[in-house]
């Protein structure tokens, strides 16, 4: 096998008794679009900066092509970032803002002009040279930010929630561009984020921080179809949970009981699976349907209705089941049930018992 | 400490907000009018007319070597205060900016304590230590590497130890807060950039830091034209400030048309300086934002 191209090494970041970072092992290939996400706090930033050579890990190593990149001080990894906030040189034209990676280089004078030039081009800025970073907006100041990140061409770019300050719809067509760029360049890119929408649209992959470790690492349908932990579940989409006890289980899938009456067979199951512990079942609110009358093939649970909310392409119904849970639906735009249903209505909620996942603590 | 922008930024926002105010500002406009207008315009008066009408009081000055030497000596130790001023001060406010609070307060209260002491205790102060038989010269010869002490008092070698220590505070305050509000993200971005710790502090951190070593070395270079106490003590009788010299045409000599053309050609130069300043880095021209 090959050696991949980063690769992040059991790296523990410890800040006198808490840790912030526990143990992360990741492999990135060359071109990879691998995303962090996680809350605040749960060690994403904080391995990004380790990587970047700006924190030191407490143990574990960082290897680019197989050689270790911690005895590198940060200005000789080169290695490119965009920060969360503004960082271009106040004092610097965004113009020289961009030659200033390749002037501390002491390129000649005619190969940095090519550059900046080519990396203005490239975040849609041609003709901005000389404008003051004071006198542009922040999702200019951005892209400004990602032209001189990428005028030096590095092997790595990393990106520390870059968009998180600018507004939703400018957040949006900036990851477009993000995406563009990703494409026309090759870089590898590192991008930290909380918010789970920004993962899904720009990465190949995406690794799910929570409290210091990774909790899964996967395309954004793998870890919407098979979350490992209940935390990845949450984290990504929406979720119902529902409480059970396993009755059986060969360690993969299990027999779940849910309230008195009802066992769902075959649930895949993740975590400490023994018969007797409790199990939270995770359902998707869009694979769940309603009906009047229970449905024999899969999973159906009496419920009353809540509330209705129309929102367009579907619609949101908050349901009760008889053990007081709740279980939010989305009915699709023309589901049969969608128009008649009024508050305190009993239904039967339903779903496939292959969309269930269940988890034990 | 930095009154020189605070001055700029309430002229402009003054300027913004148009005319109407005027009414209220003129108890301040009597007051300065009264108490500062008036006097000046007074001494410039003298100048030009005691003992006679001319400029004869000017003619003087600037047509005497001993007149000239003493301007030199004063721009010359004012230059050498503001240049160590700043050299020795720009580390120290650094410091303060980035270190932990808890140590730049103790910093902090050590440089406001020498502010607070008496200007002539402290003085007095340097002068037991600079002479031939003070704690500066023993420890030199003791150590070998002087055989003769150094003439370290009544000499301008004496007036710029004593005048850089009693101006520091007047560099490190303005900068301290200059340097602390430049984002440290800024300075990892550079180092991201390839730029070594050397290329982050000439490319990054003076440029920076610019507005506030000019506000606080124009405030130094200024006080230290016209000082008196420390030039009147640490220095010799050979090498006279300006200061000095308008003290000795006023209160030995009664001669106030010399000391008024001397006082005048000094708040001159200083206007002249403040000018150049502001047109330097007067209203944000770095476009830092606020």
């Amino acid at each position: 096998m090959t050696t991949p191209f980063l690769q992040i090494r059991n790296i523990r970041k410890a800040y006198g008794d808490v840790t912030a970072v526990n143990d992360v092992t990741l492999d990135i290939a060359q071109g990879e679009f691998m995303t962090f996400l996680g809350p605040s706090g749960s060690g994403k930033s904080t391995t990004l900066y380790i990587l970047a050579g700006l924190q030191n890990p407490t143990s574990g190593d960082i290897l680019l092509d197989g050689r270790t990149l911690l005895d590198t001080p940060p200005h000789k990894r080169n290695i490119g970032m965009v920060f969360q906030r503004y960082t271009l040189f106040p004092h610097l034209s965004v113009g020289e803002n961009i030659a200033f990676p390749l002037r501390v280089r002491r390129k000649p004078k005619a190969e940095v002009d090519a550059a900046v030039r080519r990396a203005l081009k490239l975040v849609r800025l041609e003709g901005f040279e000389d404008r003051m970073p004071a006198k542009m907006s922040g999702g200019q100041q951005q892209r400004v930010a990602l032209a001189r990140a990428l005028a030096y061409d590095p092997p790595v770019l990393l990106m520390d929630e870059p968009l998180s300050a600018l507004d939703k719809k400018l957040r949006e067509e900036i990851q477009y561009e993000i995406r563009r760029i990703h494409q026309e360049t090759g870089v590898t890119i590192l991008y930290v984020t909380h918010d789970q929408e920004e993962a899904l649209r720009l990465s190949d992959r995406i690794a799910v921080f929570s409290k210091g470790v990774i909790d899964q690492v996967g395309t954004g349908t793998e870890l919407y179809a098979n979350p490992a932990t209940r935390f990845v579940a949450e984290f990504i989409g929406d979720s119902d949970f529902l409480k059970g006890r396993i009755e059986a289980t060969d360690g993969k899938s299990a027999d779940i009981r849910i309230g008195e009456h009802l066992i769902l067979p075959a649930v895949s199951v993740h975590g400490s699976a023994r018969p007797g512990n409790e199990a939270a079942v995770m359902l998707r609110p869009e694979r769940l349907t309603l009906s009047s009358t229970p449905v024999s093939t899969a999973g159906s649970l009496a419920a009353t209705v809540k509330d209705v909310t129309f929102l367009g392409n579907n619609t949101h119904v908050l349901t009760e089941t008889a053990t007081q849970e709740v279980l939010s639906v989305r009915l699709p735009f023309g589901h049969e049930a969608a128009g008649s249903l009024r508050p305190g209505q009993p239904v039967w909620v339903s779903w496939d018992s292959s969309s269930a996942h269940a988890f034990c603590t | 400490m930095s009154a020189v922008t605070e001055t700029t930024a309430a002229g402009n926002s003054e300027r913004a907000r148009g005319t109407s105010g005027w009414a209220y500002a003129l108890p301040a406009l009597l007051l300065l009018l009264i108490f500062f207008v008036v006097p000046v315009v007074g001494l410039l008066l003298r100048s030009v007319l005691e003992p006679e009408p001319g400029l004869g009081n000017y003619a003087t000055l600037f047509g005497s070597s001993t007149y000239l030497r003493i301007f030199l000596n004063t721009f010359m130790v004012s230059a050498v205060v503001t240049a160590l001023s700043v050299v020795i001060g720009f580390p120290v406010a650094w410091m303060l900016a980035i270190m932990p609070s808890r140590w730049a307060s103790v910093v902090f209260a050590i440089l406001l304590l020498s502010m607070w002491t008496n200007l002539l205790a402290r003085t007095y102060a340097w002068m037991v230590l600079l002479q031939r038989t003070g704690v500066i010269n023993k420890t030199l010869m003791n150590l070998g590497l002087i055989d003769q002490p150094l003439a370290l008092v009544n000499n301008l070698v004496g007036v710029t130890i004593g005048m850089t220590y009693i101006m520091l505070p007047f560099v490190i305050l303005p900068l301290r807060g200059v340097i602390k509000a430049i984002d440290p993200a800024i300075l990892q971005a550079a180092s991201l950039c390839g730029a070594t710790r050397w290329q982050c502090l000439t490319r990054v951190l003076i440029p920076l830091a610019l507005p506030g070593v000019a506000a606080g070395a124009l405030m130094v270079f200024v006080m230290s034209l016209g000082y008196f106490v420390t030039p009147a003590l640490l220095g010799g009788t050979a090498n006279m400030m300006l200061a000095e010299m308008i003290a000795q045409f006023v209160q030995s000599l009664v001669n106030w048309g010399m000391g008024g053309a001397a006082a005048f050609v000094l708040l001159v130069v200083t206007l002249c300086i403040y000018g150049i300043q502001l047109r330097l880095f007067g209203a944000g021209r770095l476009g830092q934002g606020a």
